[in-house]
């Protein structure tokens, strides 16, 4: 036996003793996780594939609503009407877009960036919530910003900004961390939003007391894409009036 | 037969090794490609695909519209004729989409009284959002990109009006779907009771809703249109 065991090569021995404890672990892991942990993580798996699937699949209809909305402002600059009422048309159409989000923006401004406390062991409080992303959308408004999206998506009058899990939804969109929320504005954005009460309120709260990591890039030029979305009305009938400006 | 065997030890280690390093691999890569994904639950993830699905449903629903107005600006350019009627009901409905314009329709009124601070008016107002709200004002002011609700109980205002201790929230939407959505267990109007639990919230369907035009200068004066 002594023999045998001194025939058999050191690097076996080591390779044995190893794949001993690489399964002792695995079956230790499995035996920790209890039976419906182990269901849900056998469901997860083609639940994420669908969500991805429909996430390639929403990004591509998007790029087609870009594409046709540009389409129809090339057609419509090229139509036949050279009669200034029409033309007064076309620049009311481009101008009304412009008002509701459908055309992108670049501009001065600032892009917050906003992530999760990297902290070990941190808690749900640790981790960016819809409302942080709401919470820093009302302090660049206030402080006068003109046009903002978060991760690229536009906030428009139909945006809602919802929890989902740890990450956040964003006009029905699944946005995961890290967080930029850009916005054009005056030169002095950043200065503004800095000498908000809540917006102090808010860093004290949320980054130094909970950990979010929060950056600010104050830029000459930030880039606000176009709303990809719907802009349908059902139950409204529009009145006659319209706003100044507007 | 030494020099064999260490080879073979050699090459034994070495094909451990690669097929860990690509385990490892493939995982930081699947990581990588759903970031954030990976921690919701089942029942999360379901609600992401539902959420998903509706709006790409609504997707699909605009590119048909747009595309319909593509073709009928093609076959006006085409036979020279101009689309007027059709330029003029586009402009219609993007200006009350924004908030240009007034709307009346169906709708809810939310009528809150007592103290309650800004960020609970705003919950009201994503959640109005949320359940498909067209239109939405706060008194008088019609809510666009830009207003916000702010401030402490017993002082909130929008738009620099000071709002009184009973004011009230109009939205023009489904009145079942936007009723529903408010009023559900442990839906916004619960969670605000908890937070504000002196306010009184109270909400009733209307079959008719006016919502004024915005006062706002919708347009950017610091940004440019990207081409």
């Amino acid at each position: 036996m002594r023999t045998w065991i001194r025939s058999v090569p050191s690097w076996q021995i080591t390779l044995a003793v190893a794949l001993l404890a690489l399964g002792f672990l695995i079956a230790a892991q499995l035996g920790a996780e209890g039976p419906r942990v182990r269901y849900t993580t056998q469901e997860r798996s083609p639940l994420v594939e669908t969500a991805l699937g429909l996430q390639d699949q929403q990004e591509a209809l998007k790029r087609q609503i870009l594409e046709l909305r540009t389409k129809i402002g090339t057609l419509e600059a090229q139509g036949p009407g050279s009669a200034s009422s029409l033309r007064d048309l076309y620049a009311e159409l481009e101008q009304a877009r412009n008002g509701a989000g459908l055309i992108g923006l670049a501009g001065p401004g600032l892009v917050f960036r906003l992530e999760d406390s990297g902290q070990p062991g941190a808690g749900a409080d640790s981790l960016v919530s819809a409302r942080d992303l709401r919470v820093l959308v009302q302090e660049l408004w206030l402080a006068g910003a003109e046009a903002i999206a978060i991760n690229g998506e536009r906030i428009t009058v139909s945006t809602a900004v919802l929890d989902i899990g740890g990450s956040v939804l964003v006009n029905s969109a699944y946005l995961a961390p890290p967080y930029k929320i850009a916005a054009i504005g005056p030169a002095d954005l950043y200065k503004r939003v800095q000498a908000s009460v809540s917006f102090q309120d808010f860093v004290i709260e949320r980054v130094e007391r909970h950990g979010l990591a929060l950056s600010v890039d104050d830029l000459d030029e930030v880039d606000v894409p176009a709303f990809a979305g719907t802009v349908v009305i059902r139950f409204g009938q529009p009145d006659a009036s319209v706003a100044p400006g507007s | 037969m030494s020099t064999a065997r260490n080879r073979r030890s050699q090459l034994t280690i070495a094909a451990v090794a690669g097929i860990l390093g690509i385990l490892v691999i493939g995982q930081l890569r699947g990581q990588a490609a759903v970031p954030g994904l990976s921690v919701l639950s089942a029942q999360e993830l379901t609600l992401v695909i539902a959420n998903l699905n509706t709006r790409n449903e609504q997707l699909r629903t605009e590119i048909a519209s747009l595309d319909q107005q593509a073709k009928a600006l093609e076959s006006a350019t085409a036979n020279g004729q101009t689309t007027v009627g059709q330029l003029r009901a586009d402009l219609a409905r993007i200006r009350a989409w924004s908030g240009a314009t007034g709307l009346t329709g169906p709708g809810i009124s939310i009528s809150i009284r007592g103290p309650i601070g800004g960020d609970g008016v705003e919950d009201l107002l994503n959640e109005l959002r949320n359940a498909g709200a067209e239109a939405i004002a706060v008194g008088d002011v019609r809510v666009v990109p830009g207003t916000v609700v702010a401030g402490i109980p017993g002082a909130i205002s929008v738009e620099n009006t000071a709002l009184p201790d009973l004011f009230e929230i109009r939205a023009i939407g489904s009145p079942e779907i936007l009723l529903g959505t408010l009023t559900r267990a442990g839906g916004v109007i619960a969670q605000i009771g908890a937070t504000y639990p002196d306010a009184r919230i109270s909400v009733t369907p209307l079959t008719t809703v006016s919502i004024p035009p915005t006062t706002r200068i919708l347009i950017s004066s610091h940004g440019q249109p990207r081409l």
